[in-house]
Parts: structure tokens; sequence; C-alpha cells
């Protein structure tokens, strides 16, 4: 199925030369959401962020993220789950990305037993103080952004990002790089204005796991600040047969134990 | 004398913590990884706390917060059950008391596929509104709430037994406790409040006998397609004693309750609804002005993010009084009873900076039928993992002496607290 999926866009860019262009380009980049984002039908994974400020000091995070796909590039249920620092120990998010609306979002603060619901709100804002966007960790929906191939050679191809609504984001463009083995974007240059970039997200470490290729070590920076985040995945499985029904406002409360118990 | 023991312990502690393999400082993020936790581990906070009135009062000393806690979590999984203890040592400095007690303690667990329970005490929480309640009448801790402690200490614990079952059409929840329990409400031993059978503003430090009774409280809810709907119901006991006895004593008057809420993405913010019917037993029809009156209440609020990091909220609550008339004419003091319908706008203005380091908040209470407010401005920041500090204000005003609001205005406060995680 995975194979007739990836096979079809190249047909069809085949087919059509004339605007083939923007069809590669965009292919391309759905390839890439799809194996960044959709790997498996569902996915878990223990992760943790070391946050570094532009003057050195660290802070932490450590959560474990569940994700089921309802359909491969379109609606998923993601939660994590906290639990360091001990401020947010216990604090689950809970994320519906939604293809035709915004997502749903709440997050369970334990302190007070509230399942607070979050407004849709900019999500090129921080996840949970790091310099990872909410965006960066859900993914951004490819049709906000019209794409150009700048390269396709040797083993990457080059892309280049513009939003389609430029007063909605922070950026004018910004330059991925895909690989083109894996279809993993591993760097990715924003720009507000000029060639500096002022914000890069770069995948540091790529491992095979269960045959699909996954991101276990990844890092945001702030170019102009000078911050930056590392983030890494351990204890990633695929296809565990995750049930529908804990993803709900249920496992908030009562966390789903027998699935959070990591294994290598 | 007491604060440096708490500290001295809080230091061993951390200094404990400090030892555990387990830690993942900056040292080994190259190397170590966070095991999985095996055994228990002990995680929580200490904090210290000042705060004061802005103007003296003749009921009270200058001082509104003052006093150190040491909090202490930690969680046992066995079989398949999760025990969660979670306890507060501390020192009151302007009660000059003592205050250690559980905020929970209890065990959770699932029985089959479709039903859990959790046993002991806990906090509980439902229905949609921001520092608001209709619905919600679990305890809250009204005292924590005016002199400037963590959100988190509005909601008092509860001994409870909580049973909820899912099922694809709605899930159900119900909360029983077997004693009632009360708000920790504004009785004068910190804050004075207006006092219409004294005529004036007064501060007793009166202490209401609670009733030898139980409480239940339900909750009908599912999610449809984005969109949370609840129905809920409640039968107890109003949870500050706003009645009079025979005898002129304050007393818990029996209230039931029944509402619903729906609660649901619009435009690029968030709706929500919630109705209640609070039906006072003890006065069905309202001629007893010794004992509160039946109300509805009706809450309708939107969030949305203004702009980048800048989220306001806007909740306009009515509270109606039934047989209103009778009330009027039964009462000694008609002209310091609430309004026909009472009405108050709220407002909250959060905005965090792009590190989430800082987060700076207001919130506001007006009341359109009486003209009186309450704000509360605050600020707070995250030095780092282990340090958070918090300052604020309770503000409160209007031109009355009795309104809701406005009879605390000898109240306002300023406050400050330091936190450090461990």
């Amino acid at each position: 199925m995975q194979r007739i999926r990836l096979l079809a866009p190249l047909l069809f860019a085949m087919a059509l030369p004339a605007s083939a262009q923007d069809i590669d380009a965009r292919e391309i980049v759905k390839q890439a959401e799809l194996a960044a984002y959709y790997a498996g039908d569902d996915g878990r994974s223990a992760a943790r962020m070391l946050i570094k400020d532009a003057q050195g000091r660290t802070q932490t995070r450590q959560f474990i993220i569940l994700r089921k796909d309802r359909e491969d590039g379109g609606a998923q249920d993601m939660m994590v789950f906290f639990s360091r620092p001990s401020d947010v120990r216990n604090t689950v998010f809970r994320v519906v990305k939604q293809v035709e609306r915004d997502d749903d979002r709440w997050l369970y603060l334990p302190g007070l037993d509230l399942v607070k619901r979050i407004s849709a709100g900019d999500k090129r804002t921080s996840f949970v103080g790091s310099h990872f966007f909410y965006e960066d960790v859900s993914g951004r929906r490819t049709d906000e952004d019209s794409f150009t191939l700048l390269s396709d050679e040797g083993e990457r191809y080059v892309l280049e990002g513009k939003p389609t609504d430029p007063a909605s984001v922070e950026f004018n463009r910004y330059v991925v790089e895909i690989d083109k083995q894996t279809k993993l974007p591993m760097l990715i240059n924003f720009y507000q204005n000029g060639d500096q970039p002022y914000r890069r997200v770069e995948a540091l470490k790529i491992e095979n796991i269960q045959g699909h290729p996954t991101v276990t070590h990844s890092r945001v920076s702030d170019l102009q600040s000078g911050g930056s985040t590392e983030m890494q995945f351990r204890f990633v499985s695929y296809d565990l047969g995750l049930p529908d029904d804990i993803f709900s406002e249920r496992s908030l409360r009562n966390p789903p134990t027998d699935w959070l118990t990591l294994r290598d | 004398m007491r604060l440096l023991l708490i500290l001295s312990l809080v230091s061993s502690l951390s200094f404990a913590q400090q030892s555990d393999s387990d830690d993942w400082g900056d040292d080994s993020w190259d190397t170590d990884w966070a095991e999985q936790e095996t055994g228990l581990q002990f995680t929580g906070f200490i904090e210290g706390g000042l705060g004061g009135r802005l103007q003296s009062s003749a009921l009270h000393s200058r001082q509104t917060l003052s006093g150190a806690r040491v909090r202490i979590e930690s969680q046992y999984s066995w079989q398949d059950v999760r025990l969660t203890a979670k306890g507060d040592v501390g020192f009151d400095g302007v009660q000059q008391k003592w205050q250690t007690g559980w905020r929970e303690l209890s065990a959770q667990t699932s029985l089959g596929q479709h039903l859990d329970l959790k046993l002991g005490r806990q906090v509980l929480t439902w229905g949609t509104g921001d520092y608001v309640f209709l619905n919600d009448l679990f305890p809250k801790d009204w005292l924590a709430f005016f002199a400037g402690q963590d959100d988190e200490y509005l909601k008092a614990p509860a001994d409870a037994v909580r049973l909820t079952a899912f099922h694809d059409w709605a899930n159900l929840d119900i909360a029983w406790m077997p004693e009632f329990t009360p708000d920790n409400y504004i009785n004068g031993e910190v804050f004075s409040f207006f006092s219409p059978w004294a005529g004036i503003t007064i501060a007793p430090g009166f202490h209401a006998e609670t009733p030898n009774d139980d409480e239940w409280a339900l909750r009908l809810y599912k999610t449809l397609n984005g969109t949370e709907w609840a129905l809920y119901g409640y039968q107890g006991y109003e949870k500050s004693p706003k009645s009079l006895t025979v005898a002129g004593l304050p007393y818990f008057a029996p209230l039931t309750a029944w509402g619903g809420s729906v609660r649901l993405p619009v435009g690029d913010g968030l709706f929500n609804f919630e109705f209640s019917r609070h039906r006072s037993t003890d006065d069905n029809d309202g001629h007893n002005p010794r004992i509160s009156n039946s109300k509805d209440l009706v809450l309708i609020g939107y969030e949305w993010e203004l702009v980048t990091r800048l989220t306001a909220g806007v909740q306009l609550y009515l509270e109606h009084t039934n047989n209103h008339g009778a009330l009027l004419a039964a009462s000694p003091f008609p002209q310091w009873e609430s309004n026909h319908n009472r009405s108050v706008l709220t407002n909250r203005l959060t905005w965090r900076d792009s590190a989430e380091l800082w987060t700076l908040s207001l919130f506001s209470f007006y009341s359109l039928s009486d003209k009186d407010f309450y704000l509360r401005p605050s600020a707070s920041y995250r030095l780092n993992d282990q340090w958070r500090f918090s300052a604020g204000a309770n503000l409160f005003g209007g031109d009355t002496q009795y309104d809701f609001f406005a009879q605390f205005k000898d109240n306002n406060n300023v406050w400050l607290r330091i936190r450090y995680a461990y």
C-alpha cells in the first residue's frame, strides 16, 4: 500500500510534464510529511529535550508520545505524557490533528484535575518552553505553503517553501533539504529578510526502526538569539496496535500504563 | 525557627535527589538516558510566600500571606492499581498555626474495559467556567484564592469515591463524598466580609457546623466532533454557610443542582455555555430570609488568541434569584439583598514571552448589576526547572459596603511567592 502511494505521484508527474515543477515539489513534500509524521499506523516514543538559552542556561523536558493515524497524511491522534521536570510531571497534552479545521487540543493539569481546552491559536509558538514550535511537533500542513524545487542533484532534494498566507507566520520563506532515499527533511532554514537564516531545524541522527527511517536526534536553533533545543527519541516503536479508545479524556486522568511501559 | 526546620528538611531532600542515579542533568545528556523509573520517587516543591494589605485594617493585622510549605509527592503502581500521595507540611504565619494535610491520597484502577475507579482523597474538577463555577460543586479554598496562593490551591481536596463508566454513547462520572466537604469559606479569620445581620463589615472567625451527611455529584459527558457536551447533577449542601438557623447560627442549607454545558471551537476561539439550577430545598418558596433562595445560573464565554502569545477570555455570568419578591418582602434588610438578576463580566488576559519564562496575567470580575469589581493581576517568572517567582495582587472595589466584591475592599492585598521544585 505504502509503495503504491509513493509511486502514484511519480507516475502522475510523468504524465503531466508541463506543470511538473510545482507538482513535483509538492509531491516530494507530501512524501516527506508521510515519512516524518506518519510512519507506520501508530507509534510510541520516549523523548527528552535539552533547552539552552543564549546564556547557556539549560532546562529539560521528558515525555512519552503516543500517536495513531486515522489516515495516512490526514487526521491523527496524539498524546504527550510528561514526566519531567517535576512541575509538569503527570501533565498530559492531547491533540487531535485535523485536516479540514484547526486541531483540537487539551491540556490536563493534575494539580487541579482540570481538563483545559486550548484555543486554536498560533501554532508557531513554543512547545512547552522549547525552541520547537507546536507545528514542528505535529507537522505543518503542506497546503499552507507553495513549493519550488531548487535542486535535485546529489543525495537531497532542495526545495523552497513560501507561505500562501504570509501574515499567518513569522517567516518569509524557508529552504528545506529532503533526503532522496529516506524522504526525511534533514535541514530546514527559515528566512525573514535577506539571505541569512534566523531559525534552523536539523535532523542530527537517523535510525532505521522496523523499516522506517526515523529521526532520533534533532535540533532547533534560534540563530538570532543564540538559543537552541535538542530533542532525542528513544524506545521508538511502530505498529503497536494502539487501541483507538486510549486517545481520549479517560487517558488524561488515568494514563494507559500498559502502553506507556517502554522496551527496546 | 519553624521555617528553618522546613528549609533544612527540603535541602536534605534535594540533596538526596541529586545523588539519584536517575538524574539526567546537563552532564549526562550525551551518555545516560533516564531509564524507566523504578521504585519510589519523591518529587514536590518548597514554597515561601509573603503578602500584605494595601491599607491597615482595624479588624486584622497587615499580613495576609506569610509562611512556607513543603510538598512531597509520590506515586506507586501495585498490580493495576496506581497509588498517589501528595502531602503538604507548612506553617501559616498569618494564623500562626501548622498547616499539614494530604492534597491527595488515592488509589486508582480500571475495573474491566469500561470502568475506572478512584478512591480516597482527591481533587475533583469539571465544568467549563474560568474561576466561575456553576456545576462544579466540589470544595474550593477561597482563603487561598484571596491570599494569592497558587491556582492549584483554589481547588480543595475531598474524600471521595469516583467511578467513571465509558460507553460509546456517553461517559458517566459518579462522585460520592461520604462526608460533605465545604469550601474553605471566608469566615473573617484573615479576610473580613459584610454581614447584613450585623449591618457592618465583620471578621468573626466563625466556624459553622458541617452537616454530617454525604454528597453526590454526577456528570454525563461526551465529545462529538470536537464539541464537548455534559449534563450535571448534585445533591448535598451549599458549599459556604450562607444561611442561618432559627437560633441565628450560620449553617449549610441543603442544595440540589442540575445543569448542562457545551464547549466547542467557534472561529479562531473556544466558545462555552453552561447553566445550572440550584434548588434550596429548605426554602422552596423563598419566604425565609435566613435561608438562601433557589437560583438559576448561566455562563457564556469565549476565549481566543488576540495576537501571538496573548490570549483573551471573556465570560458573562448571570445569576437569577428565584422568588426574589418573596425574599424582599420577608427580608429585614431588603436594601442589602442581592439583585434579582446579578450579572458579572469577567475578562482574562494572559501573555507569555517566546521562551515561556514570563507569564503575565490579568483576571477581572466586574459586576454590571452591582458595579463592583475584583482584579487579579499577576506576574510569574520561571527561572529554570527548579525556581519560579510569582507576584500579584487582589484588588476589590465598589461604591457600597455590601455588594459581592465590594464587601472585601478592606482586604486589598499584594503577594509574592518563591517556589523551588525538586
